[in-house]
């Protein structure tokens, strides 16, 4: 079970991402559509963005073309395509509820879409399969610590991509914690 | 020798716990960071930026001894050896309740050279500081890495200035900085000379 972890800033712009198998056994991993399974490749992924006529769907089709022999590459921006159409239910949510915590918030094909919104306008979105909700509540809530000590130095700013290797490997550590 | 020392740890707890006003540590280190990160976007060079900071610690430091002889009444100190002993352990613990770990280095002769000498017999004791509340949450970036930016060159200015105005003139600076990936920060200070009376040099 993958989890794709996505941090954005208050404008939206990337600062952090970080992809993360589990080695947990997940609730639910197996879903009705059998190709989608752990060992991807982009032509029956392209083939079933395709099928399904959906918005973001015309961009991932050219990427994944576009793409072809660049499996993974290409596998990772369209869950970054599939974060980012999220992010307009996020905004739509985050209007009439007061919460930090959204789980649940977007799904597609078996992918959930969980979002973290902190009081800075500061999203982490984590794109998963099955069910974790305690898990990703736990995870989401040490990265928001990590990230207020990331914050706190002061040659950050709220727009600065995070590339410090120890906020990376907490993370990493905490992602095989929780999920 | 000894003795002393436990002397002055105590001096310098008492006086610790003495100051009614202490200020929130995590607001002093935001304060400090975001002081030397304007700094650094005013002088756009490290160099410079390690200057102004040293020097912003010399006007600290200036004030700063009259409040630190006031409160803690210490007299005359005897040789170098003692300074550094009394700046580790009452000085730093006073202000900034940590205490840093001191080395000696004295000159094979015992006695201090009372003109100014740049020969390298000079005495000169290292402070080792395991703790730093000014670099709490702090990392550098790989240019302030690259352009040799001593994040707590403030300190060696207080150190300086502080110890000038008790007729020492000394050099004060950083060695090694665990923000810039060293093993430990340490601060060597080195005695200059002993400055007679003089008209001291007017703050500009």
């Amino acid at each position: 079970m993958s989890h794709h972890l996505f941090l954005l800033s208050p404008s939206d712009t990337p600062l952090y991402s970080l992809s993360h198998q589990s080695t947990k056994q997940g609730a639910s991993a197996s879903s009705p559509l059998g190709a989608n399974l752990p060992t991807w490749s982009t032509s029956p992924f392209s083939g079933r963005m395709s099928a399904l006529a959906g918005a973001p769907n015309t961009a991932m089709q050219s990427a994944g073309l576009g793409g072809g022999a660049a499996g993974g590459q290409d596998r990772l921006n369209a869950l970054r395509m599939v974060a980012n159409a999220s992010l307009d239910v996020l905004e739509n949510v985050v209007f009439r509820d007061n919460g930090m915590y959204l789980k649940g918030l977007d799904k597609f094909n078996e992918w959930t879409v969980s979002a973290f919104v902190t009081a800075g306008n500061m999203k982490f979105i984590l794109l998963h399969e099955g069910k974790n909700d305690d898990g990703i509540r736990g995870f989401f809530f040490e990265v928001w610590e990590l990230y207020v000590k990331t914050m706190a130095n002061p040659f950050h700013s709220a727009h600065t991509p995070i590339r410090s290797p120890v906020f990376d490997h907490r993370v990493r550590a905490s992602a095989k914690r929780y999920l | 020798m000894a003795s002393n020392v436990k002397q002055y740890k105590a001096i310098g707890e008492e006086l610790w716990k003495g100051r009614s006003e202490k200020i929130n540590a995590e607001l002093f280190a935001l304060t400090y960071g975001a002081l030397v990160v304007q700094l650094i976007q005013d002088y756009e060079d490290y160099d410079e930026v390690n200057k102004q900071l040293e020097k912003m610690g010399y006007n600290i430091g200036t004030r700063l001894i009259e409040d630190f002889l006031a409160r803690s009444g210490m007299g005359r100190c005897s040789d170098f050896r003692e300074v550094g002993e009394v700046i580790a352990k009452v000085g730093f613990k006073t202000f900034l309740n940590i205490t840093p770990g001191v080395v000696h280095a004295l000159p094979p002769s015992p006695t201090p050279n009372r003109q100014s000498n740049p020969t390298p017999s000079q005495p000169s004791f290292t402070l080792t500081l395991d703790e730093n509340p000014l670099t709490e949450f702090v990392e550098l970036p790989e240019d302030a890495l690259e352009g040799g930016l001593w994040f707590s060159n403030v300190l060696c200015g207080v150190i300086r200035g502080a110890l000038e105005m008790v007729q020492m003139q000394v050099q004060a600076e950083f060695v090694s900085d665990v923000l810039r990936g060293d093993e430990s920060s340490e601060i060597r200070v080195k005695l200059v000379k002993y400055l007679e009376e003089e008209v001291p040099v007017g703050d500009d």
